[in-house]
């Protein structure tokens, strides 16, 4: 089955989300056919707990059914909104527990769960990742380790510019740069796949 | 053109890792600046793209009927929670005939207009009901997890107020063990204060002894010199050549240096008026005695000390003479030997 193209995807994600609007139920299943695998993934990833990652989904979930009329697909994908409620809501949660993780002399990387290889296979590989995450992947691993390393604490760390400038032992400044170069270039790569 | 500094703050903006005045600044600056809030929106697609990088989880069966389970409950208490347009069904008037609906336009109108109002704004209050409610639920479930971080600091406070304790009974006995090693100390300085003083004290008797010792040393000095003075006279006992005054002594001492010397007599016989004694002094470079001078005696004890000078140069004495002589004596001796000595 030759696979589809990204514009189709996310055409296909916003009339899903058109339909929640209009109250089908059915179009919300499909929606959370196709997002519930890498929306729990990356709860997990933050949470490093199942139990909270499928709480945050579960809300997440609710939310775009309630809130799909206010989905602007102008704004952005579909995907995009959902990870961004799914990551909202759990840095939210880590950021409590982080609190009681300084508690124990601090949090080590490696407590949290950062220092595992992102590419690292796990018994959720099994479950497809679909084109979009093998592009993201193939792009990410374009970039400078260094430039990895800080996307990577800034998306799923819930730290500050700070924290993360701390955790890398990198001046703040740097990490900024990192961020920049690093972001603007995994656009680029993904603008310009077939 | 967005600049760097720009792409870098639409790039933390992504994250949402600008925050206070920083991010404010960069909010206001997004909504006049349509450029930048394109970017923006690319940057935060491209942000939630790494989502891909970690593996996805396959859910639990149940979730998905939990989440449809959940609005069923909340759809139970609304006809709907969604925040779309809300799309009155106007179906039945649409079943009406034109001319009954011609009759009651106005009221209906009016009344359909009443109904959709306040339809609509119930369903805006129960949809706010169930959001309230969705954000209670993450309330207590923050209340929950605060309630945790709560008793484990109290916990761990607990933890260290023990440790605490312990460190500081450990500190009291490092306390008590420095006091003791610190009066241990004292005692010592004292004792080594006293040993000083002792040392000093010691010193002060050592230096009296060796200004002792100076002071015998130099009178040992002078003693010697003495002695030395003393071995360089020439000492000689003078016996009686009398048979009348045996017991008649006299003693010369004789200093070569200066030619000159000492002669004390005892128990001599007394002198008539005419006559003196004389002293000789026998060098055997001189084929006669050389005149020692004449003196007088103690008639009663026969005794005197006199001082004589040699009338010739002496270099060597090899006895001493006394003969009785007359009255101021002779250049050669004549009278009979008194006294006699080598």
């Amino acid at each position: 089955m030759p696979p589809t193209p990204p514009d189709e995807r996310q055409q296909l994600d916003a009339r899903l989300v058109q339909r929640i609007a209009a109250g089908d139920r059915g179009a919300l299943g499909e929606l959370y056919d196709r997002f519930s695998g890498p929306l729990l993934g990356s709860a997990v990833r933050i949470l490093r707990d199942q139990a909270e990652a499928q709480d945050v989904v579960h809300d997440v979930f609710v939310v775009m059914w309630e809130k799909a009329g206010t989905f602007d697909t102008a704004r952005g994908n579909a995907f995009a909104w959902a990870v961004t409620l799914v990551r909202n809501r759990a840095i939210d949660r880590v950021r409590m527990r982080r609190r009681r993780a300084e508690l124990l002399d601090g949090a080590a990387l490696s407590d949290l769960g950062y220092a595992e290889s992102t590419g690292a296979s796990s018994g959720g590989e099994a479950v497809t990742q679909g084109e979009d995450a093998l592009a993201v992947r193939a792009a990410v691993a374009t970039l400078p380790p260094e430039q990895q390393r800080a996307l990577e604490l800034a998306f799923f760390g819930g730290f500050t510019q700070e924290e993360i400038a701390r955790q890398l032992a990198q001046p703040l400044g740097t990490i900024k740069a990192r961020i920049r170069r690093g972001l603007l270039k995994l656009r680029d790569s993904l603008a310009s796949r077939p | 053109m967005i600049d760097e500094r720009h792409e870098e703050l639409a790039s933390l903006y992504a994250f949402e890792l600008l925050e206070g005045a920083e991010r404010t600044a960069f909010e206001q600056q997004l909504a006049t600046d349509p450029e930048l809030t394109a970017l923006v929106a690319e940057l935060r697609e491209t942000a939630a793209s790494l989502a891909h990088t970690t593996p996805a989880v396959a859910a639990p069966a149940d979730l998905k009927a939990r989440i449809f389970a959940t609005i069923d409950r909340a759809e139970a208490a609304t006809p709907t929670l969604r925040d779309n347009v809300i799309r009155p069904s106007f179906g039945i008037w649409q079943i009406f005939p034109w001319a009954a609906a011609a009759c009651f336009a106005l009221c209906a109108l009016w009344l359909g207009q009443g109904y959709l109002t306040e339809r609509t704004e119930a369903r805006l209050l129960r949809n706010q009901q169930a959001l309230a409610e969705v954000s209670l639920k993450t309330a207590l479930q923050q209340l929950e997890i605060e309630r945790e971080v709560s008793t484990k600091r109290l916990d761990e406070a607990g933890q260290k107020l023990a440790a605490a304790t312990t460190d500081l009974g450990a500190l009291r006995s490092q306390l008590g063990e420095a006091r003791t090693q610190l009066t241990s100390r004292d005692q010592q300085v004292s004792t080594l204060s006293e040993r000083i003083a002792a040392l000093a004290s010691g010193s002060t008797a050592l230096e009296r002894q060796l200004a002792d010792s100076r002071q015998q040393i130099a009178q040992l000095s002078a003693d010697l010199r003495t002695q030395g003075d003393l071995a360089r006279y020439q000492v000689t006992a003078l016996v009686s050549m009398l048979e009348g005054s045996p017991k008649a002594v006299a003693a010369s001492v004789w200093d070569p240096a200066k030619q000159e010397g000492v002669l004390k007599v005892d128990k001599l016989p007394a002198l008539a008026a005419n006559q003196d004694y004389q002293l000789w002094i026998v060098d055997p470079q001189y084929p006669n005695p050389v005149d020692g001078g004449v003196f007088t005696v103690d008639p009663q004890t026969g005794a005197q000390k006199v001082s004589y000078k040699a009338k010739q140069p002496v270099s060597s004495v090899a006895a001493f003479a006394v003969t009785l002589e007359r009255k101021g004596g002779v250049p050669k001796a004549e009278g009979p030997f008194v006294l006699l000595g080598n």
